[in-house]
């Protein structure tokens, strides 16, 4: 497996070796009844810092595994993961809103999750309002705000949240179509700034404008990793049905009480 | 996981998540935090109904002996069950971002907690200004209180950590819970039993607890502080155990089906 170096100037930042992640089928309460299943086989790559890297395969292919994992939500049952001390976080819109609380609450309860400090929430506050176009509803309750401010909202605080290294699952604009095409834009541009991205995607379109190598996945191991080009040209000749955009719309609510 | 500063995220989150859970349940009714109080009070009444007016017991003070058991009782019985569902209810929030699961019981322990101090100094109005004894007792209050929270939290945090295993548990403990009620002396005097019997009785730590309040309220003596001593440590020992469970298996929650 060609392991791509092309960064190496750059640091380190997350390093898998042989990874693997093992879940659990059926049974429940005796061992016996339960069947092993590795949603993540043999995986090894690293990650460095400045580098834009797309993660592309089918469905169940172990692409959310890998991505749950990289943000230090589970943790490999083999092999080995290092972050090199950075804060991953994953793109999480709408993450710990209720609504009966108002917006204000919610963009403190969402920061604090996303891995921002109280006083940073507090300096980001007018922008993270002004950006999500929510203006004087802020302090009423959420349950009152329309679905596309609900997105706009959402969007507006986890975009804000800016992590050291951010993890992209698909969604990269939401709410209604000028939101979209705009927060579609500032998260192109952060993407192709200098910032460190994980972007899980179907679209191999996608893939190609943002990502400058990509990590082909299939079936829990690494089908192959290297340059943009070159990995979409071997993953498209093995797929007969290409994908639309990949983009889609998030609008459920997070509420877990 | 090296994150900048864990702790903090996590003790914020706690912070204002309680926050947030204690205005969740105003802003859900009309009357909001009036609840509260209107609440317990209503439950206190169908118990008055039932034991003053309907099956009367010939007890003095049968409302001021209720209410001095039903209060704490019920922040035992509402921390411990909605506890126990703390963990599988973040399902969907564990799974896009990495917490220690032991912030969820946590939340739930001072939310309820709370709560609890703010219905139990309407219960010390109600003894100080009832005529009550009043005197140096009062001062074991604390002690009380903080041995009957330790017990809370030790089987808040333990059923939190065991349930999402085990989902069925949670109809066992509400079961459990239910007989709990009724061997804790909630609504009847445990004195009234044999000799023998009582001994047995007074190894369940709340009716021990329920008997502390008591002793304080309505007869001004101090309660056991020995047998209330040896239930706390018990409990410091238990919340180990939880607090254990809940590292151990931190990485293991998000991985199973809920």
């Amino acid at each position: 497996m060609p392991t791509q170096s092309s960064n190496s100037e750059h640091a380190l930042v997350l390093a898998l070796h042989n990874v693997g992640v093992r879940y659990w089928k059926g049974g429940g309460l005796f061992r016996r009844h339960r069947s092993e299943f590795w949603a993540l086989k043999d995986v090894s790559f690293q990650l460095h810092a400045g580098e834009t890297l797309g993660v592309i395969g089918k469905n169940g292919a172990g692409k959310s595994t890998l991505l749950r994992l990289l943000a230090g939500i589970i943790k490999p049952d083999r092999g080995q993961f290092v972050n090199h001390g950075f804060q991953t976080t994953l793109l999480s819109l709408q993450i710990g809103f209720i609504p009966h609380l108002s917006g204000r609450m919610n963009i403190i309860l969402s920061g604090i999750l996303l891995g921002l400090t109280r006083r940073e929430i507090e300096q980001k506050m007018a922008s993270i309002i002004d950006f999500a176009e929510i203006g004087g509803f802020i302090d009423e309750p959420l349950q009152t705000y329309s679905s596309g401010m609900r997105a706009r909202l959402g969007f507006s605080t986890a975009f804000h949240a800016d992590p050291d290294v951010l993890l992209i699952d698909e969604v990269l604009g939401v709410g209604d179509a000028s939101f979209v095409k705009k927060s579609k834009k500032v998260m192109r541009d952060r993407i192709q700034s200098d910032k460190t991205v994980v972007l899980i995607s179907h679209s191999a379109a996608q893939i190609r404008s943002l990502c400058n190598r990509v990590v082909w996945i299939d079936g829990g191991t690494v089908a192959m990793d290297g340059p943009t080009d070159e990995v979409l040209e071997a993953y498209l000749k093995t797929t007969r049905h290409r994908r639309g955009d990949g983009e889609r719309s998030l609008a459920g609510d997070d509420e877990e009480d | 996981m090296p994150r900048k500063s864990e702790l903090s995220r996590s003790l914020s989150f706690i912070r204002y998540k309680t926050l947030a859970s204690l205005q969740v349940e105003s802003a859900r009714t009309y009357a909001g935090y009036l609840w509260w109080v209107f609440e317990p009070l209503a439950n206190m009444l169908v118990y008055y109904l039932v034991f003053s007016v309907i099956l009367p017991r010939g007890t003095d003070n049968y409302v001021a002996f209720l209410f001095a058991g039903l209060i704490p009782w019920r922040w035992f019985q509402a921390t411990v069950m909605r506890g126990s569902n703390s963990i599988l209810s973040a399902k969907s929030l564990m799974q896009q971002v990495y917490l220690p699961k032991i912030v969820f019981p946590t939340v739930t322990f001072l939310t309820d907690t709370f709560k609890f101090l703010v219905i139990f100094v309407l219960l010390l109005l109600f003894f100080i200004l009832g005529g009550f004894p009043l005197g140096y007792p009062y001062l074991a209050l604390p002690v009380i209180i903080v041995v009957q929270a330790l017990l809370i939290a030790a089987l808040t945090l333990l059923f939190a950590a065991i349930t999402p295993f085990l989902p069925d548990l949670r109809v066992v403990l509400e079961n459990l819970i239910r007989l709990w009620f009724f061997l804790s002396g909630v609504f009847y005097d445990i004195d009234m039993f044999s000799e023998h019997a009582q001994v047995y009785l007074r190894l369940n730590p709340m009716a021990v607890l329920l008997e502390s309040y008591r002793a304080v309220f309505l007869d001004g003596v101090w309660p056991d502080m020995m047998r209330l001593g040896v239930f706390g440590a018990l409990s410091l020992v238990l919340l180990g155990v939880g607090v254990w469970i809940l590292f151990r298996f931190d990485y293991a929650y998000p991985k199973l089906k809920l």
